[in-house]
Order: structure tokens, then sequence, then C-alpha cells
């Protein structure tokens, strides 16, 4: 597992598209933000001004799944193409080695845009804080490692099983970008009737939940359970489904 | 890897890598691609044979773990192919029939990945790739990407990815598929090769000439189920006991040998080639000296004299006419 992630690893980021969304993540995203926390005068580190950077706008989470869909789009495609699956399975890896080491290699890369800039950022706001509560400036750079977590973590899984639904790795990257939106514009209609649905946009989804981490107010509509359900599911289901479908393809793996 | 010397017979019968399969049937929806295939197969460089789809490279994924069994078992060194699947591929090298490689790797990249993957150190395995491209004959190729090679040297980077591990037991789907005819030389001589060093072979293909000249041993499956199998000499040993010989020398010359020939011992085919040559197939001349006597009583000069042999084309083919006999 730890062979395959690295050699991942180390081809994304020589990978263009990969470096140019980085890029421009950072510029867009995070150097602004390090450089209004080091400038701003503040006593401590707020739950609500992470919340403000991570999870209120759609902007993190629209560069998260981009980044996703570049990451994960060949990683199982060019292997159906090219059928190398056979040169990994002759060998002893189990298919869920396979899995573990390609999904391990998308998190690191996905962790460098959505986990490590906000705890950087965290970490120079607590640097340059003028007050003395340092306990609570680390709990809510605990918060923002966890919220960063989740953000790294959700639209793997998804990017993974849409790779592995075709050969060629443009139909995954834009598969896995588009459900994004069709996910929202289907919350977006049906919202009309209930602001609950909001809840089944990724985006919506992603901020409700570092909202809840952040212990900022939320919306009253949001159906935690079903938010819950909801994140689970876009989780763990494409998490299964992937492994289910090597698992047939590969015997004995 | 060792390189030295030369041979290709299949030497041992009991051994760490020998395969044997008993009553196996792997069928994919209504297609049955082995049908009861029952085979021990013993060390050394082994021939799988057969048309296409005859189930040659089922049985070699079968082997490995790769295809489910109906019925029957794999045992691959002792161990069984479906429950110890893992523990096989750990010493096992296979080179598929169809192109599999990572194109977005160099051929550096790709085979000292594959090291790596089978459980060599990063060092160890760069140093073990460089090894096995030299041995197979890639050069400052290497670097670049491989979606960029021949299929010649795709083959052989193949081959490297096999061997990279220095697995004991090695399969090689059609390896010369594709490949020209001084790629289809440089292939089997790196078989060739790489079977002098006690490694067990195992190369499926449905070239006949080239099984011929590499392999010890022939495995003949047809519509999944073994047809023939024995030592390649057995096989292609033609009518027990049979002799033939080729005479040159004047009309009257040749004549008088016949029938001296066929006073000495039972001619069994005649044949006047011209120009003063003829050719016999003989039974019950002994050791030959007697042939040799007749010969220079009568002036004639012998060409050759030689047990009777088949080709393996003609082994193949009686095998699927269900006649000849299998080697021991």
């Amino acid at each position: 597992m730890y062979v395959i992630a690295r050699s991942v690893f180390r081809h994304k980021m020589k990978a263009i598209g990969v470096l140019v969304i980085l890029a421009l993540g950072f510029l867009f995203l995070h150097a602004f933000q390090l450089i209004f926390t080091v400038i701003a005068p503040h006593e401590g580190l707020e739950a609500q001004t992470m919340y403000d950077y991570m999870g209120s706008g759609n902007t993190l989470s629209i560069f998260a799944i981009l980044l996703a869909a570049v990451v994960t789009s060949d990683l199982i495609s060019e292997d159906l193409a090219g059928r190398s699956f056979v040169l990994y399975f002759s060998r002893a890896v189990k298919v869920r080695d396979y899995l573990a080491g390609k999904g391990a290699a998308s998190l690191l890369v996905m962790s460098i845009m959505c986990l490590l800039p906000p705890v950087a950022v965290a970490i120079a706001a607590i640097a340059t804080q003028s007050g003395d509560d340092y306990a609570g400036s680390a709990g809510v750079l605990a918060r923002t490692a966890v919220a960063g977590a989740v953000m790294t973590v959700f639209f793997v899984p998804y990017g993974l099983m849409m790779s592995s639904f075709t050969k060629r790795k443009s139909y995954a990257a834009v598969g896995t970008f588009m459900s994004f939106f069709v996910l929202l514009i289907v919350a977006e209609i049906f919202a009309e009737f209930d602001p609950a649905w909001r809840v089944i946009s990724p985006a919506d989804a992603l901020s409700f939940a570092s909202g809840w981490i952040f212990g900022v107010e939320t919306p009253e509509y949001v159906d935690w359970p079903a938010l819950a359900a909801f994140m689970a599911g876009f989780v763990c289901a494409p998490a299964v489904v992937v492994y289910l479908k090597l698992k047939r393809q590969v015997v004995g793996g | 890897m060792t390189t030295a010397g030369e041979g290709s017979a299949a030497t041992g019968t009991t051994g760490p890598h020998r395969l044997s399969a008993k009553d196996v049937t792997v069928r994919f929806g209504q297609v049955v691609a082995l049908n009861g295939f029952t085979a021990d197969i013993p060390e050394g460089v082994i021939g799988l044979l057969g048309p296409n789809g005859a189930g040659k490279s089922t049985f070699i994924k079968a082997s490995l773990g790769l295809v489910p069994l109906e019925r029957g078992s794999i045992s691959v060194g002792g161990l069984d192919s479906q429950a110890e699947s893992l523990r096989i591929r750990d010493d096992i090298g296979y080179m598929p029939e169809h192109d599999c490689l990572i194109p977005s790797m160099s051929s550096v990249e790709l085979v000292s990945y594959m090291g790596q993957i089978s459980g060599m150190g990063q060092r160890d395995a760069m140093q073990r790739c460089h090894e096995v491209l030299d041995f197979v004959g890639i050069g400052e190729e290497r670097y670049r990407l491989v979606k960029s090679y021949s299929t010649g040297m795709k083959q052989k980077v193949k081959l490297a990815q096999a061997i990279v591990h220095d697995p004991a037991l090695l399969f090689l789907d059609e390896p010369t598929s594709g490949m020209d005819p001084n790629g289809r030389e440089e292939m089997l001589d790196l078989v060739r090769r790489i079977g002098a060093t006690g490694k067990t072979i195992i190369v499926s293909s449905h070239i006949l000439q080239e099984v011929e000249r590499v392999c010890g041993h022939a495995i003949i499956i047809s519509e999944g189920r073994l047809v023939r199998d024995g030592k390649m000499g057995a096989l292609m040993a033609g009518e027990e006991g049979l002799q033939n010989l080729t005479v040159r020398g004047d009309a009257k010359a040749l004549e008088a040998f016949a029938r001296a020939l066929g006073a000495a011992c039972t001619i069994v085919r005649k044949a006047d080639e011209g120009v003063g040559q003829a050719s016999f197939s003989v039974r019950g001349c002994g050791d030959g000296r007697g042939i040799f006597g007749l010969a220079r009583e009568h002036g004639v000069q012998v060409r050759s004299y030689t047990p009777d042999r088949i080709s393996l084309e003609d082994v193949f083919l009686q095998a699927f006419q269900g006649g000849g006999r299998s080697g021991d």
C-alpha cells in the first residue's frame, strides 16, 4: 500500500493539472487569508473566523471538488484502459491494499489544499495573537484540523468510484465534477419547497458540517441526522461500490 | 541474473515449483474455458500449446488464482491456487499476453515500482531494475515513457517486470506476440537464458517452432482439455525402431544397394529423390554398421542415417486427430 501511495503521490505532484489547481487555490484562498490573519490585529484564534474562511462560502468546496476530480480521475481508469490491473494482482497485492494505496495518495494531495493550509493559517494566527487564551485558540486549531480532514476525505471515494466506471480519465473527471453540480442544482430546486433539502448539496453539506465542527450558528432548517446520513453515504457508499467492483474484476485479491 | 550457459530441458519431476492441475473446470458464463483439465507439469522450460481459445491463458490465470475454479484444483509448489493465491504470487513472475504497461511511466519507473510492490526495498528494486533492463536489452530508452515504445520493446519491459523480483516460476503468455523476426529471436534467447538458470518457465504459445526450440516439455491443450503432454524428445520421436536413411550414388549402384538393403532389413518406405539420391525408412537394421558395410560394398555414399523424428507441428496435428502418443 505504501509503495503504491508513494508512487501515485509523486506522479500527482508532477501533474500540471494538479499543480495549477493547487497554485490557484493557494493564491485565491489561502495566501489572502494568511496575510489577512497575520496583519489584522486579533486577540486569539476565533472559530467564527476559521468557519468564514473554510466553511461559509463554496469556494474551498469548489477547489476541493476540482482537485479531487483531477487527482482521482485516472487512478483506476488508467489501469482499466491499460489493463495494468494484472501487473498488480499477479503479485501478492489485495484489492484493499491497491485501493488503500491509491486512496492514501489522493488524500495526501487533497490535504495540501484542504487541511495543511488552514492548519498553517490557524498556527500563524495563534503565533501572532495579542491575547493570552492559547488554550481556546488551540481548541479552534483542533477544530480546524477536523474540518480540514473532513473536507480532505469527502470527495475522494466518490472520485475513485467515478474513475472505476470508465476507461477514460476525462469522463471520470467530468463525471465527478458534474455530480457535484447536479446535486447542487437538485438541492436548490427542492430547497424551494423545503430548505432542509440543501443537505444533499455537497458544498452545503460541508458548510453545515464545518459550522457544527466549529460550533458556530447554523441554519435551523438543517436536519442533522439527514446530514450525517448523506455525508456518511457520500463517503462510504462509493468506497464500497469501488471495492466490490474491483473485487469482482480481480478474483483472489 | 545468471545468464551463462544454455539448456532448456525439463528437469525434475518433483520440486518446489511443480504445478499440477486436477480436473479443473473454469467457466465464463456459457463458455467453458477449461473442461476437466488435468496435468502434472514438471520443472524446467515447459511449452503450453494450443490454438487460440484453447484455455492456455485461462490456465495461467487460474494458477495465479485470478479466475475462480468451478471444479477441481491447481497446486503450485504444493500450495492451492485458490486458497493460497497470495503466497503463490509471491514467488511467481507473470508476463501477460496483452498490453498491460502503465503508459505514464518510464520503464525504469515501472520495473522498479513492480519490484517494490513485490516486496523489494527502494534501492534494491532500482538496482535490480537496471540489471534486468540491461538483461532484456533496453538501453537508454529506459528513461522514456513506455507509451512511446515499439511492440518489441514493450514485450521486453513486460518480461523485465516479470523477472525483477527473481521469481522461481515464470509464466510467459505469448512472449513473442507482435514481434518481428529479430525480436522473436532475441526473446527466445532470453527465455532460453532464463531457463538455463534453473527457473521453471511456462511458455504459452501457439507458435510451435518457438516452443520446439526453447522448451524441454510440452503440454497441448484443446477446448480446455489436455490432449497430449510429455518431454519434447519423446513427443517428437517418430515410430519406434524406424530409421531414416539417405544415400547417394549412380543409378545401378543404388539399385543394387536397395536390393541388398531389402535382404538385410525391412524397408518401410522408399523414395527416389532424383540426381542420384534415394531415401529409405528402414527397420531392423541393428546399430547401422551393416548398412555402412552394404553402402561401402555397393559403392554408394551414406548422406544421413537418423532415427525417425517428427516435427512438433506433426505432434500437434496428430493430437488433434486423436493419433500419436504422449511422451514419457
